[in-house]
């Protein structure tokens, strides 16, 4: 995964950062997952996708409860809940 | 509110001198009426009684609930006091803060007091979250909670919780229940059981289950059928029982610690008491190298193990948020190197137990009881795998040289005032990685920059070697890479690693923030065991150090083991 964040993130961004995360995870490409689903439903179970609020925190290099990945557990809901907590944090 | 300073007189120690006075033949703490009860497993419940006149369950209570919690090493050293005269009664009595915590984190303020009140006049808390198909797998969980339509807005509780402390014996109940019918992490609720407000009919006991240790503790089950429980008996929100129960573990598998430790200081106790006295050729044990060699290693374990539990506890306090990989490498090694002392020591035992039944009988009784810290509040391997779920922040942490400088330095030096404990900054996965470790190298220079001075060379050389393991261990962390339920084996034999770095970079914090007149041969021997058990070389000038501990072992007064807290705080006992 990239070292520093990238310039302005945007949903689209985001989107496409977790949907390359979420697939080198699961080793398949990337354009057979479906961002209106759960994780869950990908086989990331609860304590594994935390993993990936860790390397969002790097990415993005802000501080996220880890938890956003069970609120928002789709990679579209978390994209638009990602680019308002940095429109918060900025 | 800060910590009370080491001088004035701890209650572990007042505790520890009680339980002594009680241990006179016949009294509830004697070894003849503890095994005794073992024998015929059953409940310890005159120990127990004495327990409560003491007031320990004060301390189960934080202080802004108006108990005298305000130290989490004071729970961690009262549990080790009692655990060491014998584990059965202090699982038994400790249950009731494990069964709070969760109250303590995420309950009403209300809620709590009640709570706290409960406990002060002696109510028994348990906390039920395994069924009889499910126990690491919180998930899985079958007992369900459904929100009561009528009236303002109870629960209604179903099912069975099975294999769980004190459940007969308790008066509340911690409960983890299924509220979404489809699960996941917000499928579940934590519930605060009052038995005494349900309607009867609404609640079964299961009969106890024999085990294999702590024989007289009361492990049975609950049934619970359509249990109408107030809307006052929800902890947090509905949702969040996965996240509180997982933050309330967080801080009990850090207690669990105080249980483990204090097992040690008894099989050292025992195994020193033997070896001291003569055998029927008159001589003693002691006196033959590899006995000295295998006492002093085990001392080394127990140094090694309580200076990870001692900055676990501080840690609780002092670095919060990195609470998900300290409890879980402080409840993965503890326990587990305190089962290899055991057996260790129980070889070695072997042919001179023979001769005298008493002392190898109390000793295969604390085998067999401490089996059971490892297994229960999340198994060795479940905390394993938690770590490993945090490999790649902890290498990129290691990587990067990032630590939180503030809490370490609290967390690292027992005379620091600590913090009040902020539940909320408890996460599910550090943000920070591991400040202990992290900060390692840098320990390391400091230990480079003693040198000839307050640092012998040895310690030097030592340390620059636990480095060099913890460098090359990181590098493998970062290259782990597995797909989700996929962890492959060699990774946990990393983590193992990783608790090994931990306990001994411990150790050294410790020692470089302790008093001028810290002992470093204590030191070196848990640098030493460390570097032992990382499987690096070690040469017979090293295991020297072992030697000198094993002396201070034997020479101790009875009934006394080293320990760290000694330069600290004077001897412990
Ligand atoms: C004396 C005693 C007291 C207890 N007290 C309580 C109590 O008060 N409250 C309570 O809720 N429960 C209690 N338990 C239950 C205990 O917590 C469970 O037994 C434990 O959680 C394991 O669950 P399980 O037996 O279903 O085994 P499983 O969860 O099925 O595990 C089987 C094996 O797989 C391993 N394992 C599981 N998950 C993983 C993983 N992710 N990675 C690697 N290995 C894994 C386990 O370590 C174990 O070796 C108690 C048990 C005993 C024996």
């Amino acid at each position: 995964m990239p070292e520093s964040g990238i310039e302005t993130p945007t949903a689209d961004s985001l989107r496409s950062w977790l949907i390359d995360c979420v697939a080198t995870h699961l080793e398949r490409p990337a354009d057979t997952i479906d961002t209106s689903l759960p994780l869950s439903e990908y086989g990331l179970d609860s304590l594994y996708v935390l993993a990936v609020a860790a390397e969002l925190e790097d990415h993005l290099d802000i501080s996220l409860d880890p938890t956003v990945m069970w609120d928002t557990p789709t990679i579209d809901a978390l994209s638009e809940a990602l680019v308002q907590e940095l429109a918060r944090s900025a | 509110m800060t910590t009370a300073s080491p001088h004035t007189t701890a209650p572990d120690k007042e505790l520890t001198r009680l339980l002594h006075e009680l241990s006179a033949p016949g009294l509830a703490f004697s070894d003849q009426v503890l095994a005794a009860l073992d024998e015929q497993e059953a409940f310890p419940a005159d120990a127990i009684r004495e327990l409560d006149a003491f007031g320990l369950p004060r301390y189960y209570v934080p202080a802004e609930h108006g108990g005298a919690l305000d130290d989490f090493g004071t729970i961690v050293r009262l549990l080790r006091a009692v655990s060491r005269v014998d584990l059965t009664v202090a699982a038994a009595h400790g249950k009731t803060y494990l069964g709070a915590v969760s109250t303590w984190i995420a309950g009403e303020p209300g809620q709590a007091a009640r709570l706290a009140r409960h406990i002060r006049e002696g109510a028994v808390v348990s906390c039920a979250l395994t069924e009889r198909h499910h126990g690491s797998d919180l998930l899985a969980g079958e007992v369900t909670a459904q929100p009561v339509a009528e009236g303002n807005g109870g629960w209604r509780l179903t099912g069975e919780k099975w294999l769980i402390n004190n459940v007969t014996r308790a008066d509340q109940v911690t409960v983890l229940a299924r509220t979404d019918p489809a699960g996941g992490p917000r499928g579940f609720s934590l519930f605060l059981v009052d038995k005494s407000r349900l309607a009867p009919g609404a609640l079964n006991h299961l009969p106890k289950v024999p085990t294999y240790g702590i024989r007289g503790a009361d492990i049975s089950g609950i049934v619970f059928r359509d249990a109408v429980l107030p809307a006052d008996a929800l902890i947090g929100e509905p949702g969040q029982g996965v996240e509180i129960i997982l933050k309330a573990l967080h801080v009990t598998r850090t207690g669990c610690v105080g249980m483990s430790l204090g097992a040690g200081d008894r099989a050292l106790e025992l195994a020193a008491r033997f070896m001291t006295q003569a055998s029927s050729q008159g001589r003693r044990p002691a006196e033959l190298p590899c006995v000295r060699r295998e006492m002093g290693e085990a001392v080394a374990a127990l140094l090694l193990a309580e200076s990870l539990g001692m900055v676990a506890a501080r840690s609780v306090h002092a670095l919060t948020g990195e609470m998900s990989v300290v409890s879980a490498v402080a409840k993965a090694h503890v326990p587990a190197q305190v089962d290899g002392l055991i057996a260790r020591l129980l070889q070695l035992l072997g042919p001179y137990g023979l001769l005298d039944a008493d002392p190898h009988r109390r000793f295969a009784k604390l085998e067999r009881d401490h089996r059971i810290i490892g297994i229960f509040d999340g198994s060795s391997f479940v905390n394993r795998n938690a770590l490993i779920e945090q490999f790649p922040r902890l290498a990129r942490s290691y990587r990067k040289g990032r630590w939180d400088e503030e809490g370490l330095a609290e967390a690292t030096d027992p005379r620091a005032p600590l913090r009040p404990f902020r539940p909320q900054e408890l996460r599910l996965i550090s943000g920070t990685g591991a400040s202990v470790v992290a900060s390692l190298p840098a320990a390391v220079a400091q230990v480079h920059d003693l040198a000839g001075s307050s640092a012998s060379h040895r310690l030097v050389d030592l340390a620059e070697r636990l480095r060099g393991a913890t460098d090359r261990l990181h590098e493998a962390m970062a290259a782990v890479r597995f797909s989700p339920r996929a962890v492959p084996g060699h990774a946990f034999e990393l983590a193992e690693r990783f608790e090994l770095c931990f306990a001994a970079a411990s150790a050294l914090h410790l020692w470089l923030r302790g008093p001028a007149v810290t002992d470093e041969a204590r030191l070196r021997g848990c640098l030493v065991k460390a570097l032992t058990d990382l499987d690096e070389p070690v040469d017979e000038a090293d295991r020297e150090d072992l030697d000198a501990l094993a002396d201070a072992l034997l020479s101790a007064p009875p009934g006394t083991v080293p320990s760290l807290l000694d330069s600290w705080e004077g001897t412990t006992r």
